[in-house]
């Protein structure tokens, strides 16, 4: 999980890199939950598939804004984005 | 209406939460219903400002369900009013501050809500600000009351120097909304109502401005004075509320600020309360510069009787001087 935010956090170009590391965060995290009822026993089966859910919809989203920013934007780097200026 | 509508159940999910998981479940619905409302127009700001606010706000909901996990690692239960471990207690204000824009993690909303529009905008420093506030209340009592004056002193200071050299609107009334949530946020650990009621009160101002500024279609300095000519009435009302935003005291707005100011001196915090008055001025100014500039000042060539398009909601300009 921390090697994927610091992947996160320090993103240079291409905003599909971002992208891929939010997944990988959200794999992390689900794989980390699914291993947990195992040791102790419980089972959180309903949750796992609603965070599964929900992760997908935000891939997706993210998937689209992407589209959406290289169809206006030229290219996909992140040096692009200096539109909303300070 | 539909993504106004799934806007309503992600902040009604996230309220009536105790699970985690749930909480998590409606930010995430209102994140993506509010995506769609700000890269409506494909304008290329409005769609780099739907991927900044896109991103900020998916690493914070990642960020909290895995502070929640970690907690439920050491303490096995999903609840979200005990919270026992420190660091994800720690990585829980992180992820907090970062959805509403504190300070350490306030660089995304001046230019979200620059490259949205002015209703869209309403909605993101209102409705969205509500979900991430009331996780902040539930779990207000485990959490690092330091860390969060630190970010809210830092965040009223912030709020106040950054907004002094905007020309666009939309920006100032960002810059303003950061402050705000300061006085929020520094009154949280010791009387939480209070930050319901700032909550509340600011809430209101920010919607009758908005809502005027929507009606004038003012996005920058120079339109603003402009505006006198298309409806007077309606000016002198933005007038009163920009003032009333600011805090001064015969109007609405010196309530929150005056009763947070008494809460801290109970608590034998003088010091921090008398820091975030002085760095209000700076906020005062830019206020004060917003009604200069709507009223007072005429415009090289004046130009009387432009009348526009009817306005939507005088009404609600008249409540902050209740």
């Amino acid at each position: 999980f921390s090697w994927s935010s610091l992947g996160l956090a320090f993103h240079r170009t291409h905003l599909i890199s971002s992208l891929l590391c939010l997944e990988s965060i959200i794999l992390s995290i689900y794989i980390a939950l699914s291993i947990w009822p195992i040791k102790n026993q419980t089972s959180a089966t309903l949750m796992q598939i609603l965070i599964l859910a929900f992760s997908a919809c935000e891939a997706s989203a993210g998937l689209a804004i992407l589209i959406a920013s290289t169809q206006t934007h030229v290219s996909d780097h992140l040096r692009n984005l200096n539109l909303l200026q300070c | 209406f539909i993504l106004m509508l799934s806007l309503a159940l992600g902040t009604m999910i996230t309220i009536t939460s105790n699970h985690w998981v749930t909480a998590w479940a409606g930010l995430e619905i209102n994140t993506l219903a509010i995506i769609p409302l700000i890269s409506k127009s494909h304008h290329p700001r409005a769609i780099e400002a739907a991927t900044k606010y896109f991103l900020t706000q998916a690493t914070a909901s990642a960020l909290m369900l895995f502070s929640s996990m970690t907690n439920a690692w050491s303490s096995g239960q999903w609840d979200i009013t005990q919270l026992t471990n420190p660091p994800s207690c720690l990585l829980l204000t992180a992820a907090i501050a970062i959805k509403l824009g504190l300070t350490p993690f306030h660089f995304w909303f001046p230019e979200v809500l620059q490259g949205s529009s002015l209703i869209t905008a309403l909605l993101l420093s209102t409705a969205m600000k509500f979900p991430p506030t009331t996780i902040l209340l539930l779990t207000s009592h485990s959490l690092n009351p330091t860390l969060l004056s630190t970010m809210a002193i830092m965040s009223i200071a912030l709020g106040g120097w950054m907004g002094l050299n905007q020309t666009q609107t939309r920006k100032i009334l960002a810059f303003s909304s950061i402050s705000h949530l300061g006085w929020m946020t520094i009154i949280i650990t010791y009387n939480p109502k209070l930050t319901l009621l700032t909550f509340y009160l600011y809430s209101l101002m920010t919607t009758s401005i908005f809502l005027s500024m929507n009606s004038t279609n003012t996005l920058k300095l120079s339109t603003l004075m402009t505006s006198w000519t298309k409806a007077p009435m309606l000016n002198t009302t933005l007038m009163l509320t920009l003032l009333s935003l600011a805090g001064l005291p015969p109007l609405t707005g010196f309530l929150p600020k005056w009763l947070i100011i008494q809460e801290l001196t109970k608590q034998e915090m003088t010091t921090t309360a008398t820091i975030i008055s002085m760095l209000s001025l700076l906020g005062l100014f830019f206020y004060l510069r917003l009604t200069y500039c709507s009223t007072i000042t005429l415009p090289p060539n004046s130009s009387n009787k432009m009348k526009q398009w009817s306005i939507k909601k005088p009404v609600n300009t008249l409540t902050p001087t209740l």
